[in-house]
């Protein structure tokens, strides 16, 4: 015992005598400046600008983020043919992380170090676990999620409105609509979790403004059979369901909707609905779903859109259009702004990328999404949505019901970290 | 009174399927001692062939080509893993399943891909409404089928040779093999009744009434579920299966309506650990001997 | 990996062995001597030359060989099977930020020092094992292992409702840092260098890890080699028998399960440290407090050789360390020229691997690694058979 315990004491020894050492090595990040002056920093060289994207190819959002991606490399072949940004060609280097946050936690360093800011990082849980890593390196990332919780974050974008707002936008459409009226019960269900819980938040000030009930109802991202719920909601006798759910729940919720003979209209966040859903039993069901969203409807009639759309389908014949190959076109569109305002005033370095999006007050996509202003911390980029219905034969699977609109609740709903 | 009503149908719809599954758990640990944690594996290998095969062949004989593949999947494992360590500690083959399970659904689901494939065409999204109460078509027939297929268990177990044998087997294994009982053979024959419980219970899985999802994780995971079906009525006890699934497809429908959502998975297992602190072998199950 | 030799000493071995002949006259001395400077070496060495990942997939190699060190004594030493680990992680986790953390709007915390609140999850962590006496005390065998699997969905539905406690799963709340004596783990404060490397954040949290690591496995071969060990081996392999010498069996299996929930807790901190966050899982089936992290450890400890500290860890390697390590491997590239929605990515690969391992254990070397690590040892050996050679493991 004593023997074996010498190493394994030498070694803790050693361990402290590490941390004891003292001394100073101060790493400075090596930002040095090309020839036309402009400052540059990592994930810029003299002909190149690296961007990363964080995506989830084989986990839970494969689909969803299969077609961002391939908006991405439209907007990205597009700038480079008309020769980049600033002089230098873009580029992305993605990394796949499966929906896992272990894994995320282990590629950001890999990968940070080659980037000058981040396309894409998607999902929730790998956006909390790399928090404090983007905010120690600095680094501008455009997240894909919509949760006005992560707007105290100061590098962290959030293109266009959020669950909250999404959800007021669409209450409020159905309040006009006359499907909604005072004294009355909506059903919420939600995931728990930053996008369930903030897309609550909306329908909670919703109804509070509006003299409503909310029964809320909780689920977890796996549950799939929302029979009991509806059950539930048909026995408190709700006049409309909102969904802040995936796309398998929302198919459920109106399955059950139909079946339980509740029939009331849905209203949904954006990322309750994938096309997928409309080769399932619950196709039918499914028409009385209103996704309310700021990205553009993929079949809608704006310009853009429509130009997208067509090359879209084009170039990749067999994948299922869906509204996030606009949403991905117009990531790029922003990213190009933002990296162009940094060249204007002469610094790509990771600082000067930040301050050229705080400036940012005034960026447009052709509508792709809504106007974004991104000077105002704590407050969205935008509060107005595109409606759509489901309809299977509408492309993508949404018929556009309601142009670019900000209701009136939306107005004046204030965000968790809004001053 | 109506929401009551349809609170217990929806329960006992979803019992009918779990007691299935646990029956299957049952059936196989009866025999071969093996708590099965390949269970939820089976479930999709049986879906997967059902759901590739269905376009072509129609619902019915991809539905038969689906159980047929999970019991002899089944098989497979049984002789091909299991029965290589007849003696080995109940531990060590419950891992060895779950080392089965890792393999068989990662490669499922990787098949899969995005693709969310559901099953039970000719009666899933198809209700009855009586009055005020809804019947899913899928559960009425789970229900049908569930007591077809115990009911003739039971005849079999009762009445057969192999029945005997079983019973026999699972009372004592040693004196059974000296009467002369052929292990293997009951072994074999009882791996392939799980394994086809688990194919049949796959079609009124990847439904749209039943789980809401297609083909999925999700699907492996309701397997799980059984678990606690299996282990309330007492791993051992074949009629405790069946009230163990009806105890568990009741506690989650009482306690979603009348608790919360989020609890009624909790409560499955509340419920499950009250029994196991009263009578450690289940409600039917034999109580462990004291070896000295 | 040979640390798996290590377990193989020998409970009776120390006294009367030639340790006194000289390091070099005794081959088997030497190899073992030869072992623990290529395991110093591995420990002490990366962070001075690997990258910032790479050091973080050592860091959650340590983390998982913490928690199957537990789960071996558990299941191992004393048959009890248990998939109630990540509920425990939980536990220690939350208990750590919940002392550690100051108070804050919707969040509880106590705000005392560091050490103490580490300490302290351990301490909660195993305390709440020893509570679920009524249930491991009197259910037996797979019975126990399904029972188990109840608190991972209890951890799950606690962790979504006390949210004043969990920081809940929409952000959960920031882990404390560890406060060292003065010098801060998660933070350059102060800054120090070693051998010309900045000692940073990454560095700091391997050096600390590889330090709790090393105590929870000398903890570990302490009490399998002693007393604990024996009553442990003696339940396991015969309750009555065990009562009969006067072990008082309840007892001896409330303890082991509140030891191994008391390691749960250890590496339920070293988790939070890690993501330097601790959030709630938002499903049962994914996450860092998952039903699929409590079959991760079962296979590790499995692979490494059921009862074997040193396999335990070696297990880790391969199930928590193999996704990481071929992760930054791969890069952006392609794994097996496969892309898209049915891609073999490195989460699968590693399923399949360590599938495969378990079924190859049970079938074929039901000692696991450990004792392919005993057989190289007493290859190493055999000049001295007889004199050190080492009863098989544990028993």
């Amino acid at each position: 015992m004593r023997q074996s315990l010498k190493v394994p004491a030498l070694v803790i020894a050693g361990a402290l005598v590490l941390a004891a050492c003292g001394g100073g090595d101060d790493e400075a990040d090596s930002g040095g400046a090309d020839a036309s002056g402009v400052k540059t920093g990592p994930g810029i060289s003299d002909d190149s600008i690296t961007l990363g994207v964080m995506t989830d190819l084989t986990g839970p959002f494969k689909d969803f983020s299969t077609t961002l991606q391939a908006g991405h490399k439209m907007w990205v072949d597009e700038v480079n043919a008309k020769g980049g940004v600033c002089a230098r060609q873009i580029q992305l280097e993605s990394r796949d992380h499966g929906y896992k946050a272990e894994t995320a936690t282990i590629q950001f360093p890999d990968l940070e170090p080659n980037v000058a800011g981040f396309m894409e990082l998607l999902g929730s849980p790998m956006i909390a676990a790399l928090k404090t890593d983007i905010n120690d390196k600095q680094v501008t990332t455009m997240a894909v999620s919509w949760s006005s919780e992560l707007l105290d974050q100061p590098y962290v974008i959030i293109v266009g409105t959020t669950y909250d707002l999404e959800i007021i936008n669409g209450l409020d459409y159905l309040l006009e609509k006359g499907d909604l009226k005072k004294g009355d019960t909506i059903g919420h269900i939600y995931i728990d979790g930053e996008y369930g819980a903030n897309g609550l938040a909306g329908s909670k000030y919703f109804a509070e403004k509006n003299g409503l009930k909310v029964s809320e109802a909780k689920v977890t991202s796996t549950d799939t059979d929302m029979k009991s719920l509806v059950t539930k909601f048909k026995s408190d006798k709700v006049t409309a369901i909102a969904l802040t759910t995936s796309p398998a729940q929302t198919a459920s919720a109106a399955t059950n909707n139909v079946g339980l003979g509740l029939n009331v209209p849905m209203i949904g966040n954006s990322p309750v609905f994938a096309p997928a859903l409309l080769d399932t039993p619950a196709a039918p069901a499914l028409s009385k779903l209103y996704v309310v969203a700021s990205a553009v409807p993929f079949d809608s009639s704006v310009p853009k859109a429509k130009e997208v759309a067509t090359k879209f389908i084009a170039e990749n014949p067999d994948v299922k259009p869906s509204f996030t190959v606009q949403y991905g076109y117009a990531q790029g569109l922003i990213w190009g702004q933002i990296l162009q305002k940094a060249c204007d005033a002469k610094d790509l370095s990771r600082a000067g990328i930040n301050a050229a999006l705080k400036s940012s007050n005034n960026i447009t996509t052709d509508k792709l999404v809504s106007d974004l202003d991104f000077s105002k911390p704590g407050s969205p980029s935008s509060r107005t949505v595109y409606i759509g219905q489901v309809d299977k034969d509408s492309p993508g699977g949404l018929k556009q019901v309601q142009a670019l609109k900000e209701f009136p609740d939306a107005k004046t709903y204030k965000a968790p970290h809004e001053s | 009174m109506n929401t009551f009503i349809q609170v217990m149908v929806n329960g006992l719809g979803k019992g009918a399927v779990y007691a299935l599954l646990a029956l299957g758990f049952v059936i196989i640990f009866k025999a071969s001692g093996v708590l099965n944690f390949a269970h939820g594996s089976f479930v999709l290998l049986g879906g997967y062939v059902a759901v590739r095969t269905q376009d072509d062949l129609g619902f019915t004989v991809s539905a038969i080509l689906g159980v047929a593949t999970a019991g002899l999947g089944a098989l497979f494992i049984e002789r091909v893993l299991v029965a290589r360590r007849p003696l080995a500690d109940p531990i060590a083959l419950a891992l060895l399943t779950i080392g089965v399970d890792v393999i068989l659904t990662e490669e499922i689901i990787r098949r899969l891909g995005v693709e969310l494939p559901f099953l039970g065409r000719p009666y899933d999204g198809k209700p009855i409404q009586v009055g005020d109460i809804t019947f899913f078509r899928t559960q009425l027939i789970a229900l049908a089928v569930g007591a077809v297929l115990v009911t003739l268990f039971f005849l079999a177990f009762r009445l057969t040779g192999w029945g005997v044998a079983m019973r026999a087997q699972a009372e004592n294994r040693e004196a059974a093999a000296l009467m002369g009982i052929r292990r293997g053979r009951v072994t074999a024959a009882a791996w392939v009744i799980g394994g086809v419980l688990a194919g049949v219970a796959v079609l009124f899985l990847a439904t749209q009434d039943f789980s809401g999802s297609g083909l999925s994780r999700g699907t492996h995971a309701i397997a799980l579920v059984a678990f606690p079906a299996a282990i309330i009525g007492g791993l051992d006890s074949t009629e405790g299966a069946i009230v163990g699934g009806a105890i568990v497809g009741l506690t989650e429908a009482l306690s979603a309506q009348y608790i919360s959502f989020e609890f009624s998975k909790v409560a499955v297992y509340v419920v499950m650990l009250t029994v196991l602190i009263v009578r450690p072998s289940g409600l039917f199950g034999t109580r462990e001997r004291t070896r000295v | 990996m040979s640390e798996g030799t290590l377990t193989a000493d020998p409970p009776a071995e120390t006294p009367s062995h030639g340790r006194r002949g000289g390091l070099l006259s005794n081959p088997a001395t030497l190899f073992r001597w030869g072992v623990r400077l290529v395991i110093a070496l591995i420990v002490l060495t990366p962070p001075l030359y690997f990258e910032p990942s790479w050091l973080r997939v050592g860091q959650y190699v340590m983390i998982g060989a913490v928690a199957a060190i537990g789960l071996t004594l558990l299941t191992g030493q004393a048959g009890q099977l248990s998939l109630a680990h990540p509920f425990f992680m939980f536990v220690g986790g939350a208990t750590y930020c919940v002392l550690g953390s100051e108070d804050a709007p919707g969040k509880v915390g106590f705000g005392l020092p560091s050490l103490v609140a580490l300490i302290g999850a351990i301490l909660v962590a195993a305390a709440l094992g020893l509570a679920f006496a009524p249930v491991s005390g009197r259910v037996r065998g797979v019975y126990l292992g399904v029972a188990t699997l109840a608190l991972v969905y209890v951890g799950l539905y606690l962790g979504q409702q006390w949210t004043s406690l969990s920081g809940g799963t929409a952000s959960g709340r920031p882990s404390p840092d560890l406060n060292l004596f003065g010098i801060k783990t998660l933070r350059n404060d102060p800054e120090i260098s070693f051998l010309g490397q900045a000692m940073e954040r990454e560095q700091r949290v391997w050096y600390l890890f590889a330090l709790l690591l090393l105590i929870a496995a000398l903890l570990a071969w302490g009490a399998v080699r002693s007393r604990p060990g024996r009553a442990w081996r003696a339940v396991r392999d015969n309750e009555s028998a065990a009562s009969a010498l006067g072990v008082n069996v309840p007892r001896v299996r409330a303890e082991v399960f509140a030891i191994s929930s008391g390691y749960a807790g250890l590496a339920g901190v070293m988790t939070v440290m890690w993501y330097r966050l601790l959030k709630p899982d938002e499903s049962e089936f994914a996450g860092t407090y998952s039903i699929v992290v409590a079959i991760a450890f079962l296979a590790m400890i499995l692979i490494g050789g059921l009862g074997s500290v040193g396999g335990a860890i070696a297990g880790s390697v391969l199930v928590f360390g193999l996704p990481g390590m071929l992760t930054i491997m791969i890069g952006g590239n392609e794994l097996f020229g496969t892309s898209g929605a049915n891609a073999i990515t490195p989460a699968i690969f590693t399923s399949f691997v360590y599938g495969a391992a378990i079924i190859i254990v049970v079938l074929f070397e039901p000692g696991g690694l450990a004792a392919l690590g005993r057989r190289l040892k007493a290859t190493a050996a055999r000049t001295q058979l007889g004199s050190t050679l080492l009863s098989p493991k544990g028993s």
